[in-house]
């Protein structure tokens, strides 16, 4: 789906990619992964056929800045900041359910929705008076809604609420089997059971291409009830976080992830492990 | 409906919702209303009165302040979109280059021309109601000039913005270019004139060749067919061209200049980086 052969890209005399070479096969979901400034945005870019480049890069089988049309037909981005665009909600979907072929009003209503976003509701409220959340949802249910062939994503999750995070990547499970993934990320333990494949990148080259397994209950919703050695306010607020509910009044609570999230569950919980005194994962 | 249009639409939409164009409409809606408030139809400087006196005093300010404010508007479009990732998010979709440009440059078009062409019909308006005489024709060419005139600093404006990587150089630019046309008008040509070491054709060539210059003195050729308030440079002009051939010039002339300016930009557009 995606062949990139020798790819250089420079910004005047400076290399942000040094002859990458990279191939995405149908099925692949890959995380790009690399600190700032690594040339992540700018592989995307070069995906999206915006930055003219040296080497040899085609995206189902066709250049993508000759064919960028066709190319982003069957492509669906999610960018990192919502942009300020000033259009309201109604006339952003219709725009760009208008312009892709295979998009439609219903179809990203319908994905806005699963993501808890409800568009009617704001169909008349500039996009840009949305929360930073409500942004990206859209954003995602706009993209989602193109049934893109190539899903690229960057730090797509960063400003959703636990509910989103999960309602989210619930739907990038149910997709996996038709999309292709490209998600960028600087954090490989929130999306490490969406994905089979880890490119990093660090200074424009690739350091390291690895295949992983995939998880097999990473859309299982996961009960858990965690017991307190006390009332330790910061860890209730980070359960709380995690949408989990006080029992009986003591320290114990409970609530539920999904598999996708569990890493990232560990991670927060293991802030507070000392004052944890009984962990149970259903 | 096609992607050019839905560009043009979705541009168009965007844009009236933005500061500039409020402001924009407000200098020439509210500089209309400020000439009746202030009693100009009334004056009878220069020989002219009634709604010739109005229209001539508002073509004036038009030479001024029109130039700038669209470049100033116009300078952000791709650059601004640019630096806020708007462009980024906008061309990830299946929209063609061209009709994400061309589409752009309609809407701008006519989110100039409305406000201005709204405030001379404003004006035209008013004076039926006040029954004054309504110089049809004249406010007819000037409703072309301004058409014309906007086409022209719209390409440039639209150039330039693909020219510049931040939007502060690109309204400094604006700025320079827009100093250095007024200055042009009459400091620099007028210096010229006196100290008499350059041809006089020659120096009206270089005037003519300002879209400004061709704007005002098209202005002024309608009231003044024998351009006498121009001076010696009036025998140049019309011995050359004649009245209709310069009256064509002056709309044929901005117009080309701002197709040459928008495909310029264009070109610059399409070939190199996009964001």
């Amino acid at each position: 789906m995606i062949e990139i052969k020798n790819l250089t890209k420079k910004f005047g005399k400076i290399p942000i990619l040094d002859g990458i070479n990279l191939s995405v096969q149908t099925g692949d979901r890959v995380a790009l992964i690399g600190p700032n400034g690594a040339g992540k945005t700018t592989l995307i870019r070069t995906i999206l056929g915006q930055y003219i480049f040296d080497g040899k890069v085609s995206v189902f089988n066709k250049n993508p800045r000759r064919h960028r049309v066709e190319i982003l037909d069957r492509i669906g981005y999610v960018p990192q900041l919502p942009p300020p665009i000033q259009m309201n909600v109604g006339e952003l979907v219709k725009f760009s359910a208008g312009i892709s072929r295979k998009s439609s009003e219903d179809a990203i209503y319908q994905k806005a929705a699963e993501l808890g976003l409800d568009i009617g509701k704001n169909v008349k409220k500039p996009f840009q008076r949305l929360s930073g959340g409500m942004k990206q949802k859209l954003l995602i249910a706009l993209a989602l809604g193109r049934q893109p062939d190539i899903l690229v994503m960057d730090e797509p999750a960063a400003n959703l609420d636990p509910q989103g995070r999960q309602a989210f990547f619930l739907q990038l499970i149910r997709s996996m089997e038709n999309i292709t993934m490209l998600l960028s990320s600087h954090r490989v333990d929130e999306i490490i059971n969406l994905i089979n494949r880890i490119v990093e990148v660090d200074y424009g080259k690739i350091v390291q291409d690895e295949r992983i397994d995939q998880s097999h209950f990473a859309d299982q919703i996961l009960a858990c009830r965690v017991t307190l050695t006390k009332n330790h306010e910061a860890a209730i607020r980070m359960l709380k976080d995690w949408g989990f509910m006080n029992v009986n009044g003591g320290p114990e609570f409970e609530g539920s992830f999904i598999g996708a999230e569990r890493l990232r569950f560990f991670t927060s919980i293991s802030h507070f492990a000392n004052h944890i005194q009984k962990l149970n994962i259903n | 409906m096609n992607t050019f249009l839905k560009v043009t639409l979705a541009d168009f939409r965007e844009s009236v919702r933005a500061k500039w164009f409020l402001l924009y409409s407000l200098v020439f809606g509210g500089a209309v209303i400020l000439l009746f408030v202030l009693g100009i139809t009334e004056a009878r400087v220069m020989g002219f009165t009634g709604l010739s006196r109005l229209l001539i005093t508002y073509i004036q300010l038009c030479v001024a302040v029109l130039p700038i404010l669209i470049l100033i508007s116009t300078v952000r479009s791709v650059v601004g979109d640019r630096e806020s990732n708007i462009l980024e998010y906008f061309l990830s979709m299946p929209i063609s280059l061209g009709a994400y440009f061309w589409g752009k440059i309609v809407s701008r078009f006519f989110l100039i021309f409305i406000p201005i062409s709204a405030a001379l019909l404003g004006g035209i308006v008013w004076g039926m109601m006040k029954s004054l005489a309504i110089p049809w024709q004249i406010a007819g060419y000037y409703a072309l000039f301004l058409g014309t005139l906007s086409w022209c600093f719209l390409g440039l404006g639209m150039v330039i913005s693909t020219l510049v990587k931040k939007q502060e150089w690109g309204l400094g630019l604006s700025i320079l270019i827009w100093l250095i046309l007024l200055l042009f008008i009459d400091v620099i040509l007028i210096g010229l004139m006196l100290q008499q070491q350059i041809k006089e054709s020659v120096i009206v060539a270089v005037s003519l060749l300002n879209p400004i210059m061709v704007f005002r003195a098209g202005a002024v050729l309608l009231f003044d067919p024998e351009l006498t308030s121009m001076g010696p440079a009036s025998y140049v002009i019309l011995d050359n061209m004649g009245y209709g051939g310069f009256l064509a010039f002056t709309i044929l002339y901005p117009l080309s200049l701002g197709w040459l300016f928008s495909w310029l930009g264009f070109s610059r557009f399409k070939k190199g980086d996009l964001v």
